[in-house]
């Protein structure tokens, strides 16, 4: 069997661990299957993180390194996957499901003619096929889906992008025989051009790292609510999030927002304040593994995926749980 | 600018739902506009209301789906392309990608927009497929549009903030529905929309034409059942006084979390 | 576009549906206007729609696979109940297998939606298709006057004008208000509320545990403890994979008792009897709704006036006599009834009342008024604290004796009845109530 291969872009050289949790699951099947686990970093100075990755099971690391691809920017991203595609010939390619794999798998799946089965919860390989469980229906069920495997030969590999929070992290020592791909890109042939980014979250915690998140919704009324939010979340260096309801409204930046429009995290703690737990919040939080809810509605929806759901007003309950955590952390 | 709109047929995900031997069972077969596609639309009459053009919806999909045509026809916009398929069972983002990529190519347009995902499936490949076999300049996750001149001004939402990118027209991008609030239909927009023309073209008759890529029109994936999310346990719920439910929840996580270290 | 419609009919409940569906046959142009993002979105309702005017509407609608409704009523039971027990009168017949049935249960909102459904495939069949719609998600905030007749309405900023107009809006009747023909005082305390809960079942196991052949269905009626000392009565409906299990509670009476009904019907589903009924089902939607009582006092006493007419809950029409609750047959006869006029009327271009009086007559005549006049008695009785605590515990109490058997001489039947009787009550009430009942049913 052709090699299984992870793409792992690394943008303002930070390695997200959603990649190493991919890349350990696609290390595990390679494994299983004895064929090589090969690993593609794409970014300015990709060659920083090639030990991090021989270090979780890369047999072999193919570097693409360009200043372009510093920034996320679809063209010069997708060209650099194809060439690398083209000369490694895996059987598989696994990338985390983030922004920037949502913007180019569908376009990598024509180019190359490839089935793609994003975000999926879980992936697995059954004779000839690759075999996944995706959340659907805005994530209140699971879907089986399969793709065929391509004859070895054929540049058709299989496609996956995977949920983060769906595998863990195992370190286990690869190879990490080192390869670097030439990749020349003509800035002129360049379309569409990427005018600013506009970082509001700059400064603050990265909710696809953060260990802790504590997300607001409208039951955070006013600017006392978001002080208290902060405070909370200051104690446990953890990335605040929003619902949309308060992304909408302007409380919150729209890069904060959790769920199915917004972004999928999966934290060791996730605390919901004032949060009803509508089908498309829950579809980005229910990865998270402990989830606590504040709520003054005994009846919220949030209540059925919390494992400790505190029934009241959060203008009461976040103080005193301020303030317990702060005599517990001494 | 003229604007094709994308738009799906997608179940009501908020109808019940079951699972019985691996298939989905809703109580009721509504059918409605795809959350997002609603969106696309929206943002499709604004521009044109503001800089003129005119906004036409395609969509792919079985007879029942012409309700759905005739939604985006009540908000707005002014003719319906109905690819109409045998049935949705079968397809995929591929199958529809190939559909839509195939009657496209022939026709003029400035902007080609649909949603960012396809609230049945969640795949939210489409677009970018579509773009690729069309060989055009795109970008997804779209949370604001603005015309310069003949360039489309995205904002899209990406990983670590909002990038402002410029496509030059024609190209194709895929909407958030965090970029606005579709408008309710009217009366008289419902009653005018009946009277709004609406092509059929049969699907098969756009079957086999291979384009540039591999992409054929057979569906490359195959879903082969449904089932329920693994529950998560259901949890404790504390009840009283603030400070003694803070207090109780504050010892159990420092005792069973991680994150208090 | 000319807008004069020969019909704009507010409301896409049963009611409304039914009106529309009888001026899309008839090839009359009409616009419905729902509120709810589409019919039967906000409705809610226990569920047996009674009679076999469905079977009228919609010819053969039983052979269709994904028709709205769930099941046939073969089975049939009413229960009296006490804390521990229950006694029934149970009727179980094939007779009423066989279409067209007697009694469907339904789903609202998915009855609802398919019945809009045939309305679009009528519009679609007739040559008024571009003419006539169905338009939903638009609240009809007032019905336009010219001096005093009706003539069209406003929704938002838009005005629309018709010939006629057929208030099909449901019991909060603010628009049969608004034109002058809620004529009487309807206080809160004439009024109930309905509450509700759908349970889910493996369909397997509903059929199993109701002996349900196909889809056959049974209804179940409630009396006595079921409301916990509150005036109403509780009901149970099969549906494909589904129950409904609700109650219907006298407003001034939870008031008073300072009761809730969602507490009630917790009280309700723990009960012995019903815990066996409803076991392992899962809770998926529950709703509550205010409900008429189908006191004849509170029904309009003209329902038209010029170029309107009011139909069903809008007009307070519903019976609830003991043995079922009907609002939603009356809700579809008297919507054909309302559209039957219509079509007189446009065939004579004469929307006044001398035309659209006719519509009365013919509930008048019809089985509506009939029903609700002859069942006074019975609506009245039932609402007598006597039936939901005294007779139920009495009945439970003789249900006890009569069956249990204790190796000790029994007594016989008649015997024990006069016992239960003075122990719970007396035997001049039980035969004053006797009387009554015999002659209000
Ligand atoms: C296609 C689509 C995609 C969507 N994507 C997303 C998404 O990605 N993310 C997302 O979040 N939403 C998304 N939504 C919106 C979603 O359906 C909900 O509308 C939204 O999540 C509601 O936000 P909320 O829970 O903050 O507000 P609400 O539903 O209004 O809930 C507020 C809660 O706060 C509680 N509360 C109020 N005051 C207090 C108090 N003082 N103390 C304690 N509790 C209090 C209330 O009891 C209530 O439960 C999407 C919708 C659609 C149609
Ligand atoms: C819990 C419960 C159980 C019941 N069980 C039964 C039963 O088993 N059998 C039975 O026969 N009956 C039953 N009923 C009664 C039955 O539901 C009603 O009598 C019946 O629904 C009346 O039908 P309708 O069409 O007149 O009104 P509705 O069904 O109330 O429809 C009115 C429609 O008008 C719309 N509307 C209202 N105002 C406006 C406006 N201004 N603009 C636009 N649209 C508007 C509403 O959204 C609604 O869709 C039950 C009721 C309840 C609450
Ligand atoms: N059958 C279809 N007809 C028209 N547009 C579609 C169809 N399927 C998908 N799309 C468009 O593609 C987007 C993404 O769909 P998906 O890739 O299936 O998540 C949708 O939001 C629509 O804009």
């Amino acid at each position: 069997m052709n090699p299984f291969l992870t793409v792992i872009p690394v943008q303002n050289q930070s390695l997200k661990r959603a990649s190493l949790e991919v890349l350990s699951r696609t290390v595990e099947l390679a494994n299983e299957k004895g064929t090589t686990a090969d690993v593609l970093l794409l970014g300015a100075q990709p060659e920083t993180f090639s030990q991090l990755v021989a270090s979780h099971g890369a047999d072999r690391v193919f570097l693409v390194g360009n200043s372009l691809l510093n920034q996320h920017l679809n063209t010069p991203l997708l060209k650099a996957i194809l060439m690398a595609i083209d000369s490694i010939h895996p059987s598989l390619v696994s990338f985390a499901s983030n922004e920037s794999t949502k913007d180019i798998l569908g376009a990598l799946s024509a180019a190359l003619g490839s089935p793609a089965l994003p975000d999926v919860a879980s992936f697995w390989i059954e004779g000839d096929k690759v075999c996944v469980k995706r959340p659907v229906m805005a994530a209140k069920i699971l879907a089986n889906v399969k793709a065929l495997f391509p004859n070895s030969g054929q540049k058709k590999p299989v496609l996956v992008s995977v949920r983060s929070g769906s595998y863990e992290v195992v370190e286990r020592a690869g190879r990490g025989e080192k390869n670097v791909l030439e990749f020349a890109f003509d800035e002129g042939t360049l379309r569409q051009t990427l005018r600013e980014v506009v970082k509001a979250t700059a400064g603050t915690v990265d909710l696809a790292e953060a260990e802790v998140i504590v997300a607001a919704g409208r039951g955070v009324k006013d600017d006392e609510g978001k002080r208290l939010i902060s405070e909370l979340a200051s104690l446990f260096n953890a990335g605040i999030g929003a619902s949309r309801a308060l992304t909408e409204s302007g409380a919150y930046d729209p890069s904060v927002q959790i769920g199915q429009t917004g972004k999928v995290v999966s934290p060791q703690l996730y605390f919901a304040v004032g949060i009803s737990g509508a089908i498309q919040h829950v579809a980005g939080m229910s990865n998270s593994k402990v989830i606590v809810a504040i709520n003054k509605d005994p009846d919220a929806p949030i209540f059925e995926v919390a494992d400790y759901g505190l029934v009241g007003d959060l203008y009461q309950i976040l103080p005193a749980l301020i303030q317990e955590i702060k005599a517990i952390k001494g | 600018m003229k604007f094709f709109v994308c738009i799906k047929q997608v179940p009501d995900v908020y109808a019940p739902l079951q699972i019985r031997d691996g298939e989905i069972h809703q109580d009721s077969d509504r059918q409605v506009l795809n959350a997002y596609d609603a969106s696309a639309v929206e943002e499709a009459l604004v521009l044109t209301e503001k800089h003129g053009g005119r906004v036409d919806v395609i969509l792919a999909g079985p007879e029942k789906a012409h309700e759905t045509i005739r939604k985006a026809l009540a908000m707005g916009a002014e003719e319906g392309i109905h690819l109409q398929t045998e049935s949705t069972s079968g397809q995929d983002s591929a199958s529809y990608a190939h559909l839509l990529a195939t009657f496209v190519k022939e026709k003029e347009f400035d902007v080609l927009s649909f949603g960012k995902q396809a609230q049945d499936t969640d795949s939210g490949l489409t677009g970018a497929m579509v773009a690729q076999l069309l060989d055009l300049p795109y970008t997804t996750n779209a949370v604001g549009l603005a015309i310069e001149g003949d360039h489309l001004i995205v904002t899209r939402q990406g990983d670590i903030g909002q990038e402002i990118i410029a496509l030059p027209t024609p190209c194709v991008v895929t909407c958030s529905n965090d970029m606005n609030d579709p408008r309710i239909p009217t009366l008289k927009g419902i009653m005018g929309s009946k009277r709004k023309p609406v092509e059929v073209v049969q699907a098969s008759s756009l079957h086999g034409t291979s384009l540039a890529s591999g992409f054929t029109g057979e569906a490359l994936t195959h879903t082969t059942s449904f089932e329920s999310m693994p529950a998560r346990k259901a949890g404790e719920k504390l009840q009283g006084e603030a400070d003694e439910i803070a207090r109780q929840v504050a010892k159990i996580l420092s005792e069973k979390t991680g994150v208090f270290s | 576009m000319d807008d004069r419609f020969d019909c704009i009919i507010v409301g896409g409940g049963i009611a409304g549906l039914s009106a529309a569906l009888t001026l899309a046959k008839a090839d009359k142009s009409f616009l419905l206007i729902e509120r709810g993002e589409f019919a039967g979105a906000k409705n809610v309702s226990g569920g047996v729609l009674w009679g076999q005017d469905l079977a009228k509407l919609v010819p053969n609608y039983w052979e269709e696979d994904q028709a709205g409704w769930e099941r046939f009523i073969t089975h049939r039971r009413l229960s009296f109940m006490d804390d521990q027990s229950s006694l029934s009168i149970d009727f179980k017949s094939v007779h009423l297998a066989n279409p067209p049935y007697t009694g469907v249960s339904v789903l609202r909102s998915k009855f609802d939606n398919w019945l809009a459904g045939k309305v679009e495939e009528a519009i679609a069949a007739g040559t008024k298709s571009m003419e006539s719609f169905i338009a939903t998600n638009i609240l009809v905030e007032e019905i336009l006057m010219e001096g005093d007749t009706a003539v069209g309405i406003r929704a938002g900023e838009e005005e629309f004008h018709a010939n006629s107009i057929i208030l099909a809006e449901g019991v909060n009747n603010l628009l049969t208000r608004q034109v002058g023909l809620q004529d009487k005082y309807v206080p809160a305390d004439h009024m109930l509320t309905g509450v509700k809960e759908i349970l889910r079942f493996d369909q397997k196991i509903l059929e199993d545990r109701f002996q349900l052949q196909g889809m056959s269905g049974m209804s179940n009626e409630f009396v006595g403890f079921a409301t916990h000392g509150v005036e109403g009565g509780g009901f149970l409906y099969t549906n494909r994979d589904t129950i409904s299990i609700g109650l219907v509670l006298g407003l001034k009476d939870l008031r008073e008792k300072k009761k809730k009904p969602y507490d009630i019907l917790e009280h309700f589903k723990a009960h012995p009897v019903i815990a066996d009924m409803i076991r392992g089902g899962e809770s998926v939607e529950y709703s509550a709704h205010v409900v008429s009582s189908g006191d004849a006092r509170v029904i309009p006493a003209k329902l038209y006036k010029d170029g309107v007419l009011v139909c069903g809950e809008a007009a307070n029409l519903l019976l609830n006599a003991g043995k079922a609750i009907q609002g939603m047959d009356y809700a579809m006869r008297s919507g054909i009834l309302a559209a039957e006029t219509v079509i007189i009327a446009s065939e004579k271009n004469d929307f006044s009342e001398q035309v659209l009086c006719g519509y009365q007559k013919a509930l008048d005549d019809s089985y509506i008024m009939k029903d609700i006049r002859n069942f006074q008695d019975a609506v009245h009785l039932l609402h007598d604290p006597v039936m939901y605590s005294k007779v139920p515990n009495l009945l439970c109490d003789f249900g006890r004796k009569f069956f249990t058997i204790s190796n000790e001489p029994s007594k016989k039947a008649s015997q024990l009845m006069k016992e239960s009787i003075r122990e719970h009550s007396s035997l001049w009430e039980m035969a004053v109530l006797g009387f009554k009942g015999s002659r209000a049913l």
